[in-house]
């Protein structure tokens, strides 16, 4: 059995990071706000931790707590601005967050390495650590969510002035999200950079954003197990339609155009509403859509 | 028994004046009337009370509490809860979910309790959760706890704003037409529950903006009527319906008859 899946540990390595960046991403998501930078703070943590280890010495895991505290921080103060703005101005503003931090990092070439990237990280985290990072990050999130906190990003997402009439603090909670949101980008950050012996600016700019980005949208955006379902579709997906190579990126963008068009809610959130709808009616509470 | 006091409130939007400076007073244990024609500013008085807009003159207290430049959630965590005129529900989330988002004024776990999900936390969700079915059986919902408040009817989508407005526990209530659209006998019984809650135990201090001029001199005790963000009447409710300024804004000068 082992057999059949080391040859496969850089996918799981992929799906784990992936879906951590994911998770950071649905955080903001859920609390409604429409912010793109959870690959910035990826970046904080990820050279964060690549120097704190490479340049200080410092034992690996204390520089992943930094890169962890430093995402959280750079959420504190992002939140700031980005409480001013509304929808796609919060993600053009986050947007250029991340170009700037990607600016920075191939300015600083002394601390960074510049666009050569940052090289010889050793490599000390296995999968099975990513795997216990994922599942600890998605028990948070799935805890965290089924209580007062869930219940106040919930409100704020779907109407925020009502909300507020409600006694939800808005600025508390946008603030709460986006340290959640920092914490968690710069902990996979800082895994990330442990685990791939280099870094490049590149890696955190705008692919990443899309790729974590289109992974929520797949997945869905309410459940947290929304997150793991697209990152590992979209992990997944290019090996197999290997025979299939040069057209990877049509088909990639053709599956994202579909679930956009049948499933809005994506793969989780839609087989979730639709099993919980047919309960409903089971139970003789809904009446039976004509046609479904 | 302290009582929400407005004195001397006034808004102006640029050169409009929207609502010429008035008093008024929101008793506990009565229901008090906000009657006038369309674009009075009615709707304008409940968010100058709840800080959606900012005072352009003018104080507001509750008891002791001075709520004139308080913001939205603290006025709500004051205990002060509102009804919308266009229906405001969460609708993607359950009838459930929907009123326990009104318990959060009484949420007393810490932030790091929830965070974790720690006993205290989880105790409370489940006594919210006892709570808002209590409510869900008063209002007669309880077979639609699990529907996405989005897919009921009009009728019940008011019920669950209600639900929402009293899951606060409020003191003071301030119900902007809540009846609008709904038939007579239904506005009738919910007439009762608002009675009901301005009178028994502590009594609430209830403001009802309405149309319906018979719906407001069968309930309220005391009217206060708005015509052009101008107070142009106040008293018992046949006081004020008998009136000859109040009959003239609702149905224009004999003259043009």
């Amino acid at each position: 059995m082992l057999d059949l899946i080391a040859p496969h540990y850089p996918l799981l390595d992929l799906i784990f990071i992936g879906t951590g960046y994911a998770l950071s991403q649905a955080i903001v998501f859920r609390a409604g706000t429409f912010s793109v930078a959870t690959s910035g703070f990826a970046a904080l943590g990820a050279y964060c931790t690549a120097i704190l280890t490479v340049k200080a010495g410092w034992h690996p895991a204390l520089g992943v707590f930094c890169g962890v505290l430093l995402g959280l921080l750079s959420g504190l103060l992002l939140s700031a601005p980005l409480a001013r703005l509304r929808g796609v101005y919060q993600a053009i503003a986050s947007l250029a967050f991340v170009e700037i931090l990607v600016a920075l990092i191939l300015f600083f070439e002394d601390l960074t390495g510049g666009p050569l990237g940052f090289h010889n990280i050793p490599r000390v985290v296995t999968p099975w650590m990513l795997f216990i990072a994922m599942v600890a990050t998605m028990a948070l999130l799935i805890v965290l969510g089924k209580g007062g906190i869930g219940r106040a990003f919930d409100a704020m997402r779907q109407d925020t002035p009502v909300a507020a009439s409600l006694g939800v603090n808005p600025t508390k909670y946008h603030v709460l999200s986006f340290a959640l949101s920092g914490a968690i980008a710069g902990l996979f950050g800082g895994l990330d950079a442990l685990r791939n012996f280099s870094l490049t600016a590149e890696q955190f700019g705008f692919s990443i954003l899309i790729a974590t980005l289109s992974a929520v949208v797949l997945g869905g955006r309410r459940a947290v197990w929304g997150p793991l379902v697209g990152t590992t579709i979209l992990v997944l997906l290019p090996e197999i339609f290997r025979p299939l190579a040069d057209y990877r990126q049509a088909v990639y963008g053709l599956l994202l155009v579909l679930v956009m068009a049948f499933l809005p809610f994506g793969v989780y959130d839609t087989i979730a509403m639709k099993l919980h709808n047919r309960r409903l009616i089971r139970a003789g509470m809904l009446k039976p859509k004509a046609g479904s | 028994m302290s009582s929400l006091v407005l004195k001397g409130v006034g808004k102006r939007f640029g050169g409009l004046q929207a609502v010429t400076p008035f008093d008024m007073e929101i008793a506990r244990g009565k229901i008090t009337g906000l009657i006038g024609p369309n674009g009075a500013g009615k709707t304008t008085v409940v968010n100058l009370i709840t800080g959606v807009y900012k005072l352009s003159s003018g104080s507001i207290k509750f008891g002791t509490i001075d709520l004139t430049e308080a913001p939205r959630h603290e006025v709500a965590r004051a205990g002060l809860a509102r009804t919308f005129q266009t229906i405001r529900l969460l609708p993607d989330a359950t009838v459930v979910a929907n009123v326990m988002i009104g318990m959060y004024r009484h949420q007393k776990a810490s932030l790091v309790s929830q965070l974790f999900g720690l006993p205290s936390s989880r105790a409370e969700t489940r006594r919210f959760r006892d709570e808002v079915y209590h409510l869900l059986d008063r209002f007669g919902m309880t077979k639609y706890a699990d529907y996405p408040a989005g897919a009921l009817s009009y009728g019940d989508q008011r019920r669950v704003e209600m639900m929402r407005a009293l899951a606060l526990q409020p003191e003071v209530l301030l119900l902007d037409e809540p009846v609008a659209g709904i038939n007579e006998i239904e506005a009738a019984k919910l007439g009762e529950i608002f009675r009901k809650l301005a009178t028994e135990g502590q009594g609430m201090a209830v403001l009802l903006i309405e149309h319906n001029m018979r719906f407001v001199t069968s309930l309220c005790d005391y009217v206060y009527v708005l015509d052009s963000g101008i107070l142009i009447s106040e008293g018992s409710a046949e006081k004020v319906v008998n009136d000859p300024v109040v009959v003239k804004a609702y149905l224009g000068d004999d003259e043009d008859a």
